[in-house]
């Protein structure tokens, strides 16, 4: 820090510990903000006045903290199912949204729409999640079949695999003019996120968990079949658990606020330069950073245009492109 | 088949209304026996630009034959108007057509296609007379008037000024021309009914609700494209007097949370259905969505003012004479 000819190495493990108390200290900060942002007069003066028609309190508890425990379940299980899927496909461009199971999971959705309008919502993210299930292990075949692995032939082989699902799922919906509606599903927002509906996606929560628990698993699962069965590993089994991960983290998150694109696939390659490729270090880093990501944006898309809200996909593409052109094409990338 | 109908209703009318003043064009002859040569003009501003341009207009006319036997429309609102003044529609986009408008379809009817897109070999098939489009069909226009003559009869001016418009030019091409007139008169009539108790009603809100969210409609007197009022219609033709005033004009109205319903908290909820209104009959998908601890807590839910308008009336076809009549129905429920 002092001069440059100070030769004392940094140690790397309390750099990344700095960068750890850094986004801990931001997902505090964010998470407060995000309970105070919003159209009505919350805030924690408000809050202590309490008079008879200050909604203050019963907004902060049906609305203000729903809305920022949602966010940060969607974004720390987002994460997860980003890391998840890159490592069962051992390739580090893949995540739900890039391999069809976002679009698998819409057709569900679509179906619903359709079919059971009046449905609820736990009901339509269940349909979505069984498409998801079958939209991951549709795409794990196709994968199956490819002779060559190239880096980038595997996202490539999933972003047209969802776009046929997708044209489909499209054409269909044209033709039932419910085109805006199911934009309406797909559109990430958490603007109706409110106390008693967004419970689903403590499913996704439990996702991470689940994750966490097998992380050991997943990172020999990342090392190849061949290699994981002569480990000892249920091979079968451990993708079976990690579809079954990834289908009702996409299901739950689409339900509830819609596709999120990119966070998957960014926030596990940020954490991945940070701290490395072992799985259950980096689990409690990814579910971190993707709050931290998510939070920020919105807190952003309920700011830019107030009192209304500008989509939180929006902003989170925008973002998250960036994000991923510089990770495509900073110095030393070993996305060559 | 279809020409009858409209003859065997003019002729009756002409007997039984001679008294009514005569306001029909001057190229509308009576004693048409169902060949007629006559023609109608319909004039209006054609935009020649593509549908995500800037918009460019051009003077186009137009000679509709009167009393013609084969008519496509493409715009529901049209074929609602045709319906209702005694005409019958041969073709038509029919997975657009709602179960109220289907009497006034051909028995053997074809479907014409979608809003959107025309099938332009069905169409041709059918040899037709005269084609209607506005709005969403306009672009089809140049495809179309090949086949046959073909009218644009999007919105220009408010609401109100296009009704009248469209419902007097359709009744001078199926000679109707005082069925038009009194039907008209008949929705300025109750239209002003409505304004005298909305005005005294209170605050209203228009909310759209889609896919699981919520839009805020705008109040706008604006017709550019003929799409911005449709939101508008339940302040700008129905006089409720919007809770705020600031809402852009967008299409489909403004993103918003309950909590934003909360804070402005109108006294009436007037709520379209955009899922139910392609989807099942009873389905009230806004209503699962509405019924939650925010909404309930404003006063137009603890007053019972949360209104369910028709979804295909007001979201989809709006302009019609029978259409006009829903909506009118729907503020009245609310009063």
């Amino acid at each position: 820090m002092s001069t440059p000819t100070t030769y004392a190495p940094t140690p790397v493990r309390s750099a990344r510990t700095g960068v750890g108390v850094v986004i801990g200290a931001a997902l505090v900060l964010l998470a407060v903000a995000s309970v105070f942002t919003g159209v009505s007069d919350v805030t924690p003066a408000s809050l202590l006045r309490a008079d008879a028609d200050s909604h203050a309190q019963f907004l902060l508890l049906v609305s203000r903290i729903p809305r920022t425990v949602a966010v940060l379940l969607v974004g720390a299980s987002l994460g997860i199912a980003g890391l998840i899927m890159q490592m069962m496909v051992r390739n580090r461009f893949v995540e739900p949204s890039t391999t069809g199971v976002t679009e698998f999971a819409t057709l569900g959705m679509l179906g619903c729409i359709i079919f059971a309008p009046a449905l609820p919502v736990v009901g339509k993210a269940g349909v979505a999640a069984v498409f998801g299930l079958v939209g991951t292990w549709v795409f794990l075949q196709v994968i199956k079949a490819i002779p060559v692995r190239q880096l980038v032939l595997v996202p490539l082989v999933g972003i047209m695999l969802g776009g046929v699902v997708g044209a489909f799922t499209t054409f269909i919906a044209y033709r039932m003019d419910l085109l805006q509606s199911l934009g309406q599903w797909a559109q990430g927002s958490f603007a109706s996120v409110m106390a008693g509906r967004y419970e689903l996606l403590w499913l996704a929560g439990a996702m991470v968990v689940v994750a966490w628990v097998a992380a050991d698993r997943f990172s020999v699962i990342g090392l190849g079949e061949d290699f994981a069965t002569n480990l000892g590993l249920n091979y079968r089994r451990v993708m079976a658990v990690g579809m079954v991960v990834i289908a009702v983290i996409t299901a739950t998150v689409l339900a509830t606020a819609g596709i999120v694109p990119f966070l998957g696939l960014v926030v596990p390659n940020v954490v991945s330069l940070i701290i490395g490729d072992n799985c259950r270090r980096a689990i409690p880093w990814v579910a971190g950073l993707g709050a931290v990501f998510i939070l920020a944006c919105d807190i952003l898309a309920r700011v830019v245009r107030f009192p209304y809200e500008i989509p939180l996909s929006v902003i989170v593409g925008i973002l998250g492109a960036g994000i991923f052109l510089w990770l495509l094409l900073r110095k030393g990338s070993r996305a060559h | 088949m279809s020409v009858k109908r409209p003859v065997a209703l003019i002729s009756l009318a002409a007997a039984t209304s001679l008294a009514v003043a005569a306001c029909g064009g001057p190229e509308t002859a009576a004693g048409s026996d169902g060949e007629s040569t006559e023609t109608v003009t319909f004039t209006w501003d054609r935009n020649t630009a593509g549908e995500d341009e800037d918009p460019q207009y051009e003077e186009t006319s137009v000679e509709a034959p009167v009393n013609p036997e084969t008519i496509v429309a493409f715009d529901i609102a049209s074929l609602d108007t045709v319906g209702a003044l005694g005409g019958e529609i041969a073709g038509a986009p029919l997975d657009n057509v709602p179960d109220y408008l289907a009497d006034y379809l051909a028995e053997d009817a074809f479907n014409a296609g979608t809003l959107f897109e025309a099938d332009l070999v069905a169409i041709e098939a059918q040899q037709p007379d005269l084609i209607l489009v506005s709005g969403r069909s306009s672009a089809l226009w140049e495809d179309l008037n090949e086949i046959a003559p073909t009218v644009d009869l999007s919105p220009a001016g408010s609401y109100l000024e296009t009704l009248e418009r469209n419902t007097t030019f359709l009744g001078e091409v199926l000679e109707a021309e005082d069925e038009a007139a009194e039907a008209v008169e008949s929705l300025n009539a109750q239209i002003e009914d409505v304004r005298a108790q909305t005005a005294e009603l209170g605050t209203g809100l228009g909310l759209m609700v889609s896919g699981g969210s919520l839009s805020a409609l705008a109040a706008s007197g604006g017709t550019e494209g003929g799409f911005t009022y449709r939101s508008g219609i339940m302040y700008d033709v129905f006089g409720v007097e919007p809770v705020i005033d600031d809402i852009q004009g967008a299409t489909h109205g403004e993103p918003v949370s309950f909590e934003f319903v909360l804070e402005e908290n109108p006294d009436h909820l007037f709520v379209i259905d955009r899922d139910q209104a392609v989807g099942t009959e009873d389905a009230q998908a806004a209503a699962e969505v509405l019924d939650n601890d925010i909404i309930n807590e404003t006063a137009a839910a603890q007053n019972d003012r949360i209104h369910y308008l028709n979804p295909v009336a007001w979201y989809i076809v709006y302009g019609g004479l029978d259409t006009t009549q829903v909506m009118i129905d729907d503020i009245s429920a609310a009063l």
